[in-house]
C-alpha cells in the first residue's frame, strides 16, 4: 500500500524538454514526505504526477495498488475525490461561496454534502473557526483561508493530503500553524502527507525527505553542498 | 452544479439581469411581431378560403391575336403585313362545353362538390343613385356547400335564393351607397338590354369595404336570363376534399382544357408572397435580437470561465470530472435562456392583450381593433429559439472551460 512511482520521465513543450528524468520512489501510507529543491528543479511537476493531477510521459504511478496511468478521466477524478486532498499555494477558495460551502465543496461533488456537514462543523472547531463558517472567503484573512483549504482537503477524509508550498503565502506565525495543523492530520488521522517547500524548517518536519536537482533526485549532501 | 451556477449568477447581478433583458426583449419582440402577423393572416386566410374556391375553373379570353390569324389563313413562308392587323375578342366569357366539365368533375374522387356561375359586371340604381357592381348568378344550395359565405350573412339566407324570382343577395355597404334597405326593389342592368327590377332578401357582410360595396347575388337562372344568355356560366367552383391537392390537380385539368383551371394557392398568390416576406422579416428581426442577446451570452461566459480559471482547477483536483465542468458553465446559459424566454413570453403576452384594446378605426373583422393571433405555436417557437441560441452560446464557452487541465492552470498562475 501506498505510493509507488517506477521511472516517472515528464516532458514538457514543444521540442519537448525534459523536466523530470527517471524518477523512481515509494512512499507508505501514513508517512510524511517532503521534496525539496530549488524553483524549476521540478518538485512541484513531481508533486502533481504523484497526486494524479498530471499525467507522466513515461512511467508507471501506483497508489494503493491502483495504476493511475491505465484510468479513464471519469474514474481519475472520482479516485481523487475519495482519496486525495489538495493544499496550494494560493488558498483557490470559491469567492461566491461561504467558507463552510467552500469545505464541502469535494462532498457535494459525489452528492454527500448533507451527510458531510457534521465533520465540516468539527473541523471547523478544530481549527478554531466556529464564528467563520458562514463568512466568504474574502472577509477572511490569508491564515484563515488556508486553514479553510485544508479543511477542504480533509472533508472527505482521503489517504493522501498533497501540499504544494502551502505556506509560501503566509507569513511565519501563520506558515507555522498551517505546518502544526499537517502534521496532526498526519499523526491523527494517518494521512499520508506529500508535501513541497523550499523552507528548510518545514522539510525537517517531515519523516522523509527527498531533494530534487534539475529533475533528479539526489542526496542529501550534492543537495546541501549545492545550497 | 445548478447549486454553483446559480451562485455564479446571482454574484453578477448586472450582467444577468442585461443577458435576461436581451433574451427576454427577443422573445418579446418575436410574440408581439408574430402575433400581429398572424392575427392579420388568420383574418385574411379566412376570408380567402372562404370567398375562393379550392379550385376555380374560369373561362378564358380569347383575344385575336396577329400571328395566330397569318398562321391560319396563309402559310408559314408567306410574307405577310397587314394594314390594319387584326384585333378584338373572340367571344364573350364563358365556358365553352360545361356539360364535360360537370361530367368529369362528378366522376372525380378528389372533389367533394361543386358549383357553377355566371358572374356579371352590372349597373345598379334606385331612383337616382347608380352605382357599378358585381353581380353573382349562382346556384344556392350548392354553394353553400364549396364556400361559406353563409356564415357571413347578416340578415336572409343564401337559401332565399332558391328558385330564382328575381331575388338578390347584397353586401352591406351596397345598402349604404343606394340609401335602400332589406326588402326594397333595386334595378340591375347588365349596360346592354333593359334594367330589371330585383328584391334585397339577404345582406351580407365579409368586413373587406371594397367588397361589401359592390358584391351582389342572385339565382343563376334570373342572371341568365338579365344577360339574355340561357344556360351560359363563366366560372366553375370546386370544392376538394384535400385542399393541398388543389394546385396539382388545377395544373392537370389545365392541361386537359381550355379553360384557367387556378388552385387556390394561384388565385392567392399575391397574399401568400406577403405572408412570406412577412415571414422573412419576422425571422430575420427575431434571429438578429437572439444573436446579440446570444454574444451576450458567449461574451459573459468566455470572461467568467477566465477570471474562474484557479477555481476551475481547484474543482479538477478535488475531483470535479470534465463535463461537471462543462455543464457547470452550460447550465448558467441555459438557465439565462430558459428564464429570460419565459419573462418574455409573459411580457409579450401582456402586450398583445394590451394590443387588442386599441382601435384602429379600421373595420376588421368583428371589431375596429388589431387583430392578434394567440396560436401556440408562436409561443412555443419563441421559447425554442431563445434556448436555442442562448445554448449554442454557452456551449462554446463551457466546452473549452472543460478543456482546461488543472496543471496548466496552476502552471501558469505562479
Amino acid at each position: 500500500m501506498g505510493i509507488v512511482a517506477k521511472n516517472l520521465v515528464k516532458n514538457v513543450g514543444d521540442p519537448p524538454t525534459r523536466i523530470l528524468h527517471d524518477i523512481s520512489l515509494e512512499i507508505s501510507r501514513g508517512e510524511m514526505f517532503s521534496i525539496s529543491g530549488r524553483s524549476g528543479s521540478g518538485k512541484s511537476t513531481l508533486l502533481y504526477l504523484l497526486s494524479t493531477l498530471d499525467q507522466p510521459s513515461e512511467g508507471s504511478l501506483i497508489i494503493d495498488g491502483r495504476n493511475i496511468t491505465d484510468m479513464s478521466i471519469e474514474e481519475l477524478h472520482r479516485f481523487r475525490n475519495n482519496n486525495v486532498g489538495f493544499v496550494f499555494q494560493f488558498h483557490y477558495l470559491l469567492t461566491e461561496l461561504t467558507a463552510l460551502e467552500n469545505v464541502l465543496l469535494p462532498a457535494r461533488n459525489s452528492g454527500q454534502h448533507l451527510e458531510k456537514t457534521s465533520f465540516a462543523h468539527e473541523l471547523f472547531y478544530q481549527f478554531g473557526m466556529e464564528n467563520k463558517k458562514d463568512s466568504l472567503p474574502s472577509q477572511l484573512s490569508g491564515g484563515e483561508q488556508q486553514r479553510i483549504a485544508i479543511a477542504r482537503a480533509l472533508i472527505m477524509n482521503p489517504g493522501y493530503i498533497f501540499a504544494d508550498e502551502p505556506t509560501g503565502n503566509l507569513d511565519s506565525k501563520n506558515g507555522l500553524i498551517v505546518m502544526d495543523f499537517l502534521k496532526r492530520i498526519n499523526q491523527e488521522r494517518g494521512a499520508t502527507v506529500v508535501l513541497v517547500t523550499h523552507e528548510r524548517e518545514y522539510a525537517a518536519m517531515a519523516q522523509r525527505e527527498i531533494y530534487l536537482v534539475d529533475g533528479r533526485l539526489t542526496n542529501e549532501e550534492t543537495f546541501i553542498a549545492n545550497h | 452544479m445548478l447549486f454553483l451556477a446559480t451562485r455564479h449568477l446571482l454574484s453578477r447581478k448586472r450582467q444577468t439581469t442585461l443577458i435576461l433583458l436581451g433574451i427576454c426583449l427577443g422573445t418579446m419582440v418575436y410574440v408581439i411581431i408574430s402575433g400581429l402577423q398572424l392575427g392579420m393572416r388568420e383574418f385574411i386566410l379566412d376570408r380567402l378560403l372562404n370567398n375562393t374556391p379550392h379550385i376555380k375553373i374560369s373561362a378564358r379570353d380569347r383575344i385575336i391575336d396577329k400571328e395566330e390569324m397569318t398562321q391560319r389563313f396563309f402559310h408559314n413562308e408567306a410574307a405577310v403585313s397587314w394594314i390594319i392587323p387584326p384585333s378584338g375578342k373572340r367571344e364573350e366569357l364563358h365556358i365553352q362545353y360545361p356539360q364535360g366539365w360537370f361530367d368529369r368533375l362528378s366522376n372525380n374522387p378528389d372533389v367533394a362538390s361543386y358549383t357553377s356561375s355566371l358572374n356579371l359586371n352590372v349597373i345598379i340604381s334606385h331612383r337616382d343613385n347608380t352605382y357599378p357592381g358585381n353581380l353573382g348568378g349562382i346556384e344556392p344550395l350548392k354553394q353553400i356547400q364549396v364556400t361559406a359565405l353563409e356564415d357571413y350573412m347578416v340578415e336572409g339566407s343564401f337559401l332565399d335564393l332558391t328558385g330564382g324570382g328575381n331575388k338578390l343577395i347584397v353586401g352591406d355597404g351596397v345598402l349604404e351607397r343606394l340609401g335602400v334597405r332589406r326588402n326594397d326593389s333595386i334595378k340591375v342592368s347588365t349596360g346592354s338590354g333593359e334594367a330589371r327590377p330585383f328584391k334585397i332578401v339577404g345582406v351580407l357582410k365579409l368586413g373587406i369595404k371594397e367588397i361589401d360595396e359592390t358584391l351582389m347575388f342572385a339565382a343563376l337562372k334570373d342572371v341568365q336570363q338579365l344577360n339574355k344568355t340561357p344556360g351560359r356560366i363563366s366560372e366553375i367552383w370546386v370544392k376538394l376534399f384535400d385542399l393541398n391537392r388543389s394546385g396539382e390537380l388545377a395544373q392537370a385539368w389545365e392541361l386537359l382544357s381550355r379553360e384557367t383551371v387556378e388552385g387556390w394557392e394561384e388565385s392567392n398568390s399575391n397574399f401568400l408572397q406577403i405572408f412570406t416576406i412577412q415571414d422573412i422579416v419576422r425571422n430575420t428581426i427575431t434571429v438578429a435580437i437572439l444573436v446579440v442577446a446570444g454574444f451576450g451570452i458567449y461574451n459573459v461566459l468566455s470572461i467568467m470561465i477566465n477570471q474562474k480559471r484557479r477555481e476551475i482547477a481547484i474543482l479538477r483536483s478535488i475531483g470535479y470530472p470534465p463535463r461537471k465542468i462543462l455543464w457547470l458553465f452550460l447550465i448558467q446559459g441555459i438557465i439565462l435562456g430558459i428564464s429570460g424566454a419565459a419573462i418574455g413570453l409573459l411580457l409579450g403576452h401582456l402586450t398583445n392583450m394590451y394590443i387588442e384594446t386599441i382601435d384602429i378605426g379600421i373595420q376588421m373583422g368583428p371589431h375596429s381593433t388589431f387583430l392578434i393571433s394567440r396560436a401556440p405555436s408562436i409561443y412555443i417557437v419563441g421559447f425554442a429559439l431563445a434556448i436555442i441560441s442562448s445554448g449554442i452560446a454557452s456551449i462554446l464557452p463551457a466546452h473549452a472551460a472543460s478543456k482546461l487541465t488543472p496543471i496548466d492552470i496552476i502552471r501558469s498562475e505562479v
